[in-house]
């Protein structure tokens, strides 16, 4: 991605990460007359006051910014549904709620641009929060499971921000668990290495003939 | 894999490892502090920086002695319990210090010794790292190895960039008001 801080261990920052979740569809409210914008993502409008339409976030919090509407909250953004939505990753402590790919972000925009189209405001604000704080505590432990033979880590249902914020940490264990797991580096433990030279059989094992044959070279050389 | 102007692959490759010559050298008694002339004899027992001595093996001109950092007691101290185990200050490189001198000594078991060693430090550098707190560096930082400080660093910046972000749109900047302290009477006006 040509927009990534970091290409080296393909990272992106969190205003990057918010850059992306502002494509994100979100229904408005407009108190204006205007018309349709025909815009390279797609056409949006036209827009009629009191008439909901659908428009990309970006959109919707430029508008909010100039009074020109009044965001819909979201379903998943309400205090009931965020309430069971918290129980229930309270109560099962390996997966995930499904929540929008992009919440973390998205309700953080919504929270600062146009928190007085929220209801219970506060009460959304800690909700989001305190989910936020059980699934990181749930990523941690379900990484500390990680060993040598993890190849790759399924994690269902975690959201963009949630990713990114282990992805640095993880990209780098993973990296040094292969490197330290790769068959150059476990090599079966040959106990007869370690013995006297005359002691070991010459018997029909090919895989050890050779790397026996350098590790005796230096002691005879 | 570390490129050729990797500043940590080159510090790594300073750090002397114990090795016995199995030809003499003419010429090369600056390698030997003890020898009285000009050369080394076989047999002699001499420390060399890494990348020398990794050369010379290649050429069966030396062979590598296991270094303390592999042998019988540090993988006692490492199975007693491998996350108290100082490698910070001892032995900042050697998780690759251990891969590179793997296949020049004859010891396979270093190669499942150090992944049994990242293993056990694994979890406890997982559960400390993201709630690492921003200024105060936490004690067992020190202990880690080189290696395991750039993920534990990794872990917190992207944590830290997190929190900025959560807050920058806020809007929350400190009052003013709150910076300046009332300065007291004595202050004013100094006693000389």
């Amino acid at each position: 991605m040509a927009g990534q801080s970091d290409p080296s261990l393909s990272i992106f920052s969190a205003p990057e990460v918010e850059f992306l979740a502002e494509d994100e569809m979100i229904e408005i409210v407009p108190n204006i007359r205007m018309d349709a914008l025909n815009l390279l993502c797609g056409d949006f409008g036209p827009f009629l006051p009191q008439i909901a339409c659908k428009v990309p976030l970006w959109l919707a919090v430029a508008l909010k910014k100039r009074g020109k509407c009044s965001i819909r909250t979201p379903d998943w953004m309400s205090v009931e549904k965020l309430t069971q939505v918290l129980e229930a990753e309270r109560e099962s402590p390996r997966e995930f709620q499904p929540l929008p790919f992009h919440y973390v972000e998205i309700s953080r925009l919504l929270l600062d641009h146009a928190h007085d189209d929220i209801p219970e405001v506060y009460m959304v604000r800690s909700l989001i929060e305190d989910i936020r704080n059980v699934r990181f505590h749930k990523v941690e432990s379900g990484l500390e499971t990680i060993s040598g033979r993890t190849h790759a880590v399924k994690l269902k249902n975690l959201s963009a921000m949630e990713v990114n914020i282990v992805r640095p940490f993880m990209v780098r264990v993973l990296q040094a668990f292969y490197k330290h797991d790769s068959p150059e580096m476990v090599q079966q433990v040959d106990t007869s290495a370690n013995k006297r030279p005359q002691v070991v059989d010459r018997g029909p094992r090919p895989a050890f003939g050779k790397i026996w044959y350098i590790a005796t070279a230096h002691r005879t050389p | 894999m570390p490129g050729y102007y990797d500043i940590d692959d080159i510090i790594m490759e300073e750090e002397a490892v114990s090795v016995v010559f199995h030809v003499g050298a003419n010429g090369v008694g600056l390698l030997d502090p003890g020898s009285e002339t000009n050369c080394v004899e076989k047999g002699a027992k001499i420390d060399l920086p890494f990348w020398l001595s990794q050369e010379l093996c290649r050429r069966r001109a030396v062979s590598i002695i296991v270094p303390p950092c592999f042998n019988q007691k540090m993988k006692k101290d490492v199975q007693a319990d491998a996350a108290c185990v100082d490698l910070g200050t001892r032995y900042p490189y050697f998780y690759e210090f251990g891969c590179k001198i793997f296949p020049l000594v004859g010891d396979k078991s270093i190669g499942p010794f150090l992944r049994h060693t990242f293993a056990s430090r694994y979890k406890e550098m997982l559960s400390k790292s993201h709630t690492a707190s921003i200024n105060a560096i936490p004690k067992f930082v020190l202990r880690l190895s080189k290696e395991e400080y750039q993920m534990f660093d990794a872990a917190k910046s992207s944590m830290v960039e997190y929190k900025k972000w959560r807050v920058s749109h806020l809007g929350l900047t400190k009052s003013s008001l709150l910076g300046h302290k009332r300065k007291t009477d004595s202050q004013l006006s100094p006693s000389s």
